[in-house]
């Protein structure tokens, strides 16, 4: 259990990792291009890894609906974004705030999809976060 | 150091930044349904596979010339393009973690501490080539603030914790 709890942190350490290196690499090209090379390397290493093991394609992934297939893209916007925003407001606040879109918006996709939601706790968390967010506004 | 110097965010940098969060909800939900069919090694080569190719028609589309401003000689070192390995490790270790007795919540609160935990490093030391950021009081109240908001709602807001 203990390694399950490292795994689970150092994934969280990962995160960043990756938006730190991806935003160094921006300074030096765009967030575009670094956004790119994550991607082409990560594919890289997942294609040897899934070769290796033998098991990247399971007799369900042609079942995958087109639509599904949108998280790549996605996830160029999103990576990009990363590495903008790492070199203009730094780790912390990056985290943070991409951290508070991501709760909000996933109570608002609960909320439209009708999975369980339990209102009074994420009514509190969506004003807590927005407060933060208000917070680092605020000019001192 | 030849890096621009860090603000405080203004509207625009929270807009980017939240609307971002949104972005990776999507990516969640998607990339989830890639992997009910196809498992998760399946879902993340699927995402870097056709995000690889979204980001070539995006460079394709708004290819210009190089900024004059671009300094001569600022290459990235070669650490610099291993972001993606860390991401695709970050995938490889979720999904283990999801299906332990941590799950969803478990794994996101703890991914959540590692990865704010990570962050005041990276600032208080500034890691990885960027200017060090001191935290003052009100930036304290804004990480004690989205971290307290964010944890009341993945452990007891997420109706499966119930």
């Amino acid at each position: 259990m203990i390694l399950f709890v490292f795994y689970a942190v150092l994934a969280g350490v990962l995160v960043g990792l990756s938006r730190q290196l991806n935003g160094r690499l921006a300074l030096s090209t765009t967030p575009l291009v670094a956004s790119f090379w994550n991607h082409l390397v990560g594919f890289g290493l997942l294609s040897v890894l899934g070769l290796a093991l033998g098991n990247l394609l399971l007799p369900g992934a042609g079942d995958t609906p087109w639509w599904a297939w949108l998280g790549g893209p996605i996830g160029v916007v999103f990576v990009a974004s990363g590495s903008w925003l790492i070199a203009r407001i730094g780790a912390v606040n990056t985290a943070l705030l991409v951290i508070g879109g991501q709760m909000v918006s996933g109570v608002a996709l609960d909320l439209l999809r009708g999975a369980p939601v339990i209102l009074w706790a994420s009514a509190l968390g969506v004003v807590l976060i927005l407060a933060g967010m208000a917070l680092t506004q605020r000019k001192g | 150091m030849s890096s621009p110097p860090a603000q405080r965010p203004n509207p625009l940098h929270l807009l980017a930044a939240f609307g971002s969060g949104g972005l990776l909800t999507l990516m969640v939900f998607f990339n989830g349904e890639a992997g009910r069919h196809g498992g998760a090694l399946f879902s993340s080569w699927l995402a870097h596979g056709t995000g690889t190719v979204a980001a070539l028609v995006l460079l394709a589309l708004l290819w210009r010339r190089r900024p004059a401003s671009a300094a001569p000689g600022s290459r990235a070192p070669l650490w610099a393009y291993l972001g993606g390995v860390s991401g695709a490790a970050t995938v490889m270790l979720t999904s283990t973690a999801v299906n332990t007795p941590l799950a969803l919540a478990g794994t996101l609160a703890l991914g959540l501490a590692g990865q704010v935990v990570f962050s005041l490093a990276a600032d208080r030391w500034g890691l990885f080539g960027f200017p060090r950021r001191r935290l003052d009081l009100r930036d304290a109240g804004a990480v004690a603030l989205i971290v307290a908001g964010s944890l009341l709602i993945i452990l007891f807001g997420m109706g499966s914790a119930a």
